[in-house]
């Protein structure tokens, strides 16, 4: 059971990482500019194919160091030319154009890179376990993506808490104008944050890549789960949306691990039906079916009972 | 009985004190103006008022009943209306339609799905007799949002009035406008609130003058004096608080 | 509502028509989806454009619609039901009725993103529910049905496409006047003004919540409806019709349609079930261009193909439109040269080794003339539209009045 526990538990960590890599641009970009990218997982699928095609060139490290800036100058192309003139026209049109970019991109992707499962591999450095658990090996690969995405979080909060740039990026979050009144270009602090946000999703792509595998759905799998993450948390709340990552990758991780379900309760109840009965679907439902319904479940339950989210202050 | 009484209302945001032990009693039929400096709390009142916010403490009553923490709708149909410093109307939808939508609840329409308004004689009626009042009967069909300011105002009042409410609130009615169209304005203003209760919150001194039956100061969320125009023109603390002295020829 | 029907006469004589005129068995099939869509599109109106919700999630009450309309028919043909698969469409509308009842008790609390994520996750939640609950959702494989098992009606027993087109016609334009006079009504008039400015709705003495309510359950009403039509022409219906692509199709229709209009929709329905149905003929990249199409309509359309027609009223007033035409022309044709070789250059990296027709030319991936060719299309087409851009916005504003802007306004 112990063994269990922990590999469960590590790799929830592991998810939530990768989820946090993600949300934490999807979350800066919020708290930025008020529009929810739904084209986010689109640009972490987007870092995926690029460091794919790179690593065939310069290798892995050429894929991460490359793929992500790529990926970013993409997404800051895309807020010059596209959000930008979007913006005048709502809230709801912003959306819209996010949404029909994911669409455009998975088509894109598609279109030059085929519709096959690419076989992108994680560098042979890692192909070796850090450590064994009760019989079981922890790849060093997935200490390698918990490594990076803390120093990427360190970096970040260095940046955003610490540096010149980083305190009038949080100042033009909240007052915008007064930011520009001062004589700091706030287009091109947008246009920077928006690079900066699809460059981290970028390199989540690099390192999920091989592990999530890639393929032109992967953008679909996580994308919702990334939304959920972010308004659970609280939309534009950081911490918020770490907490939530951890949140849901754990609580999905127990889900599956634990072999528990409805017959068990049943059980305990001490009723039991036989399998003719209607509902039975429902009587032999099981934790690891509904692993992936939990975190809509909890989003759903957030929402309707603190819709601000668990850490969120802004209402919109 | 007073047709709105406040007692000991006080409002705090965190630990600010916005509003802070606030009692009026309104009588029924009375203009009652609520002047002050900027930032004093009016607009906070208002809110409390109309239900916009919710009191920390105290009572507010109207026509008898308790009306504080009340939602802002329940509040409208008990016959309590206001209008906003920031012109609040439905852009999108023709002026027609703005004073039409402010009548629906007190001619008894409710949430219908099933009535037709293009039939409905009785309403379209009074709707157009309200657009004449305010002056905008040839704009009736122009979506709102694209009047001219003045005349969004004038709508503002038209919806705030539309569905006879006793108790008119007005947040600065005249802000933003030329002298040529605030005098119109107060016009209008008199026009409507005939025979009703207004209460209004003004800046400008003359208009105050005109109107009010009683004026209250309200200076950093306390009134420091409810009294009739003349008393209060020559009311020391309320000098002092406008200019920061007391003038040497009051 | 007088001067409204001959538009009324108009579009029912259309319906009855159409058939006669696209009698292909690709074109009735289209005209079928149409009806469909269409009744799913304005359903999806009366929450967007008309209340300002915005839904990513309402593809579950077609969804469900539907699903009970194919159960109904199978126990219409067990003969444990008896009417007419006439009135299946009422069934759909029913269930649909219900689950917005339910939803919406606590989903339109809030508006704006908050309600937006909750029909999200009620979506996937749904969608993942019924991966779970086989016997209803029958799993991955769906559920089937035969229309043909019913009473019949007046002799049809719907085993022609055609009779099927009539049908879903008739419940397209029940639908279509219920959906139009709802928004006459009292609660369609205060959808409008909560979607405008829900604090003043307030104080006018409406709970923007009730308002919201209705409106929800009158939208996931019709949604059951268009269920319970894609249930009758497909006889069959998997979880792909709940989930969130189905919903972002719905939306994508209101979108391009225009947000604002009620016809909004209706555009937005034929032109998508046009471009799914004829382009996946002609090429295997339509998505691509549906993308591409859907992005371009959000950044200059913004109110959609039925607002840019909407946007020549003032000109019409001035009597100015035909000022317009050259213009229009002189824009139009680089600018369709520079569509056509901007289709060819996508058509021609997916051909391999094959020969791509190209307006007489015969061109091939692997000639650099063919290459050369597009891209020289394609810079002089888009140089032409460069160069005629002042001359059109030129005549715009000359055919509108000074004071008119174009605003572009969906909230």
């Amino acid at each position: 059971m112990f063994e269990v526990f922990v590999f469960a538990t590590l790799n929830g960590l592991v998810t939530g990482l990768l989820l946090f890599m993600l949300a934490s641009g999807l979350t800066l970009i919020f708290s930025m500019m008020g529009v929810l990218n739904f084209a986010h997982a689109s640009f972490y699928m987007l870092g995926a194919y690029f460091a794919y095609t790179l690593s065939a060139y310069l290798g892995f490290w050429g894929g991460l160091l490359f793929a992500p800036l790529i990926v970013g100058c993409i997404g800051a192309a895309v807020e010059r030319y596209g959000l930008r003139r979007v913006h005048q026209s709502g809230h709801v049109a912003e959306l819209v154009f996010t949404f029909g970019l994911a669409f455009l991109i998975e088509e894109a992707v598609q279109f030059f890179w085929g519709r096959d499962t690419k076989n992108y591999q994680s560098p042979e450095l890692f192909d070796f376990a850090l450590f064994t658990l009760f019989g079981q090996e922890f790849s060093a690969y997935r200490g390698f993506m918990i490594a990076i995405a803390c120093l990427i979080f360190g970096a970040l909060y260095f940046v955003l808490t610490r540096s010149r740039v980083g305190i009038i990026i949080q100042a033009s979050i909240s007052h915008p104008q007064t930011v520009a009144n001062l004589g700091h270009n706030v287009p091109l602090i947008f246009m920077c944050v928006f690079g900066v946000g699809t460059a981290l999703a970028g390199v989540a792509g690099v390192i999920a890549g091989p592990v999530l595998t890639t393929f032109p759905g992967m953008a679909t799998v996580l994308g919702s789960i990334v939304f959920v993450v972010v308004v659970i948390g609280g939309l534009g709340s950081l911490p918020g949306a770490l907490i939530a990552s951890l949140l849901v990758g754990l609580l999905q991780s127990y889900a599956i691990a634990a072999d528990v379900g409805m017959p068990e309760l049943l059980h305990l109840l001490g009723l039991s039906f036989d399998s003719s009965h209607p509902l039975n679907d429902l009587w032999t439902l099981n934790l690891p079916q509904i692993a992936p319904v939990l975190p809509y479940l909890l989003l759903v339950l957030v929402l309707i009972f603190k819709p601000t989210g668990l850490m969120g202050n802004r209402e919109q | 009985m007073s047709l709105l009484t406040l007692d000991s209302v006080c409002k705090s945001f965190g630990s600010t004190r916005i509003i802070n032990d606030v009692s009026l009693d309104i009588e029924a039929g009375e203009k009652h103006a609520i002047i002050g400096p900027n930032g004093a709390g009016k607009s906070t009142l208002f809110h409390l008022i109309s239900g916009r916010y919710n009191v920390s403490s105290g009572a507010i009553g109207f026509k008898g009943e308790v009306i504080h923490n009340l939602p802002p709708y329940e509040i409208a149909r008990r016959g309590l209306a206001r209008s906003f410093q920031v012109t609040n109307i439905f852009p999108r939808m023709s002026v027609f339609e703005n004073i039409r939508c402010a009548l629906l609840w007190s001619e008894g329409y409710r949430y219908s799905f099933w009535q037709l308004l293009g039939r409905q004689r009785t309403l379209n009626e009074k709707a157009l007799d309200v657009l004449e009042r305010i002056g905008l009967s040839d704009k009736a069909q122009l979506p709102s949002g694209e009047l001219a300011y003045a005349q969004q105002r004038a709508l503002e009042l038209g919806i705030a009035v539309a569905s006879g409410a006793e108790l008119i609130m007005l947040d600065e009615p005249v802000a933003g406008m030329s002298n040529s169209e605030a005098e119109n304005a107060v016009a209008l203003i008199r026009r409507i609130t005939e025979g009703k209760t207004l209460i209004m919150v003004e800046h400008d001194m003359n208009i105050v003058f005109d109107i009010a039956d009683r004026i209250s100061v309200l200076v950093y969320g306390e009134i420091i004096a409810t009294d009739t125009p003349q008393n209060i023109r020559s009311n020391a603390r309320v000098q002092e608080a406008y200019l920061g002295e007391v003038p040497s020829d009051a | 509502m007088k001067k409204q029907l001959p538009v009324w006469l108009g579009f029912a004589l259309a319906l009855v028509f159409l058939p006669s005129i696209f009698d292909s068995v690709l074109g009735i099939s289209i005209l079928n989806q149409m009806t469909i869509w269409i009744i799913f599109a304005l359903s999806y109106n009366m929450l967007l454009g008309q209340g300002g919700m915005l839904s990513f999630g309402h593809a579950v009450y077609f969804g469900l619609g539907g699903f009970m309309s194919v159960h109904a028919l199978n126990l219409i043909a067990d003969e444990v039901l008896v009417f007419s698969i006439t009135l299946i469409p009422l069934v759909g509308g029913a269930v649909g009725l219900v689950a917005a009842i339910f939803i919406g008790s606590f989903s339109t609390r809030k508006s704006g993103t908050v309600f937006a994520m909750i029909s999200l996750g009620i979506g996937e939640l749904i969608v993942a529910s019924s991966l779970i609950f086989a016997d209803f959702f029958g799993g991955e494989a769906g559920v089937t049905g035969d229309r043909t098992y019913g009473p019949p009606f007046f002799g049809i027993e719907f085993l022609q496409d055609a009779e099927v087109y009539y049908l879903g016609a008739f419940w397209l334009f029940v639908a279509t006047l219920f959906m139009y006079l709802f928004t006459q009504t009292p609660a369609g008039r205060m959808a409008n003004a909560v979607r405008d400015n829900p604090e003043r709705a307030e104080f006018i003495g409406y709970s923007t919540r009730r308002v919201r309510f209705i409106s929800f359950c009158a939208a996931g009403l019709f949604a059951g409806i268009a269920g319970g039509l894609f249930a009758i022409n497909y006889e069959f219906i998997t979880e792909e019709n709940l989930n969130a692509l189905t919903s972002g199709r719905v939306l994508l229709m209101a979108y391009i349609g225009g947000l604002g209009f009620f016809i909004g929709p209706i555009v937005g329905a034929v032109i998508l079930t046009l471009m799914n149905s004829l382009l996946s003929n002609y090429s295997e990249m339509w998505m691509l261009y549906l993308g591409i199409m859907f992005l371009l309509t959000v950044i200059f359309l913004p109110r959609g193909f039925a607002g840019f027609i909407m946007m020549h009223q003032i000109a019409w007033q001035n009597r100015r439109l035909g000022t317009l035409i050259l213009p229009y022309f002189v824009t139009a044709v680089p600018a369709l040269v520079f569509l056509a070789a901007f289709v060819g250059l996508v058509e021609l990296s997916h051909k391999g080794d094959d020969i791509l027709p190209f307006f007489g030319l015969s061109l091939g991936a692997e000639s650099m003339l063919s290459w050369g060719i597009l891209l020289a299309l394609a810079g002089i087409g888009a140089l032409g539209v460069k160069l005629s851009r002042p001359r059109l916005a030129a005549a715009w504003a000359l055919a509108n009045t000074p004071t008119a802007d174009d605003r572009g306004d969906v909230r």
